[in-house]
């Protein structure tokens, strides 16, 4: 039985996703991808990866928190861990309160672009067994 | 659409002609009802007599303006002349009509009255698209200056990641200047995003409050590893919470950027004390540094956008010069007033001043 686990991007930026791809790829993660919203909750509800990368950008300025949205309508994804990842979140200045968190169902909110290190602990974490799931007090406090 | 006449007879032809016209119409015998009636109810068009026994038009023209200066207003004249319709018009009617008149023209006057609400209720309608188009642009234009940089640095962050071991020094370090400089360009974008949300009105709230002491103890817990590795003792002087007026936003990113720079411009083993107080109608920030302080010359222009303190001490400090004039766009926005107290070699004081909810004048 395969111990590897399945990382899903989901994202427009070719060469945001060819980088962070080789970073998972090189921890030892499977990798899929998807252009867009659409593509990404079809190669969601398929493929029932271990870990989900969403822009919240893409080409519609609404399809991200819509495809989020719809990703938790499907019973087998409420609990995937969901990573937002955009670069309207900022870690500058160090205080931030960015628009989206709080109310949106997404397990962690990071800044574009991710640091490598930061982004893979917090992926393990995510994708451990012992992860609780998100809950509502977390929300918001991971852009600090 | 609404007529005051002392006259019944008047308002009852007005409002014949007029519902046959198919308008809605109501009617008011004094100015004081009619008032009454708009502070509630706003009518597109008002008909007034100008020679009324407790309210006359004029006064009832002034308070409509005062009220909306949207509604169009008709005055109806019952002398033949001229001098009191131009007066009417100067007060800020649109159109009169001398008594007695015929049902034709008053439809005239209300057709012409009707067109100009439609002008002007329009016109406040592409305002607001305008806005709301121009703030979309801004948010457009700082996403696609953004991405290809992201992008940059995201290669090279993963870069250095995976395959730093592998790299000469050299290689290394000029990849890390690289990201640096990256780095600087996506906080410039943002500053400038900031900048421009303050000036549209909608980066800070002034109705909002926060705890002052609360965000300081936020940001300076954020800044941990910055303070580390500058080697700096942080203390925080207050004796319980401080509400201001001011969202989180805005008074997050002032306490930030001034702590930031208090940070940055500060000497190995030196220190940064921010003291939060309270003083009925006010509340105060200072934050006070042993840093490389400034020169004399340099404090009347600090708070300006893009003035930067150019000398050996400050070369390698990264930053994009917009933080301070941030600040005083936030403080400004928010009520209060921003200080600076420096002496070059020595160290810098800010002191922010912000109104309480109590002292605020404009709530």
């Amino acid at each position: 039985m395969s111990e590897e686990k399945t990382v899903l991007i989901i994202d427009d930026d070719p060469d945001f996703v060819r980088a962070v791809r080789f970073l998972f790829e090189a921890a030892g993660y499977a990798v899929a991808t998807a252009p867009n919203g659409r593509d990404g909750l079809a190669r969601a509800k398929t493929l029932r990866p271990d870990l989900i990368l969403l822009d919240v950008m893409m080409q519609d300025r609404t399809e991200g928190f819509f495809t989020l949205e719809q990703i938790r309508d499907v019973p087998a994804l409420q609990a995937t861990p969901v990573i937002v990842i955009s670069s309207i979140y900022t870690d500058h200045p160090v205080f931030r309160i960015g628009p989206g968190s709080g109310w949106l169902p997404a397990d962690l909110f990071l800044p574009k672009p991710a640091d490598p290190g930061r982004l893979m602990s917090e992926a393990a974490r995510l994708m451990a067994p012992g992860y609780a799931g998100r809950s509502m007090a977390e929300k918001g406090s991971d852009l600090r | 659409m609404f007529a005051i006449d002392d006259d019944d007879v008047i308002l009852l032809s007005c409002r014949r002609i007029l519902e046959k016209a198919g308008c809605e119409v109501e009617t008011f015998s004094n100015g004081y009802d009619g008032i009454a009636r708009i502070e509630v109810v706003r009518p597109q068009l008002l008909l007034v007599d100008l020679k009324m026994p407790e309210l006359d038009g004029f006064q009832v023209i002034e308070r409509v303006r005062a009220i909306d200066p949207d509604v169009v207003i008709a005055v109806l004249t019952g002398y033949a002349t001229i001098a009191s319709a131009i007066e009417a018009l100067k007060l800020g009617a649109y159109d009169f009509l001398p008594k007695p008149f015929t049902p034709d023209e008053l439809r005239l006057l209300v057709n012409r009255a009707c067109e100009r609400w439609q002008l002007v209720a329009e016109s406040a309608r592409l305002r607001c698209e305008k806005e709301e188009a121009e703030r979309r642009f801004v948010t457009f234009v700082t996403h696609q200056l953004k991405s290809p940089v992201v992008a940059a640095k995201q290669y090279l962050d993963v870069l250095v990641f995976t395959a730093g071991g592998e790299l000469s020094p050299q290689a290394l370090d000029w990849l890390s200047r690289s990201r640096i400089r990256l780095g600087e360009m996506l906080s410039l974008i943002e500053d400038w995003l900031t900048l421009s949300r303050i000036e549209r009105g909608t980066f800070c709230d002034r109705r909002a409050t926060t705890d002052l002491l609360e965000m300081v103890e936020r940001v300076v817990d954020g800044m941990r590893l910055q303070v580390e590795s500058a080697n700096l003792t942080v203390r925080v002087h207050a004796t319980g919470a401080v509400r201001v007026c001011g969202d989180a936003n805005g008074v997050g990113t002032v306490v930030s950027n001034l702590v930031s720079n208090a940070i940055k411009y500060n000497r190995p083993g030196g220190s940064v004390d921010i003291s939060v107080s309270a003083s009925g109608r006010e509340g105060t920030l200072e934050v006070a540094d042993t840093g490389i302080g400034l020169a004399e010359q340099s404090l009347p222009s600090l708070f300006r956008e893009f003035s930067r303190v150019r000398s050996d001490a400050t070369a390698d400090v990264p930053g994009t010069g917009l933080g301070l004039a941030i600040c005083k766009r936030i403080v400004d926005e928010l009520g209060g007033t921003i200080e600076v107290h420096s002496k070059e070699h020595e160290g810098t004081r800010f002191v922010v001043r912000m109104p309480t909810p109590e002292g605020d004048d404009s709530m």
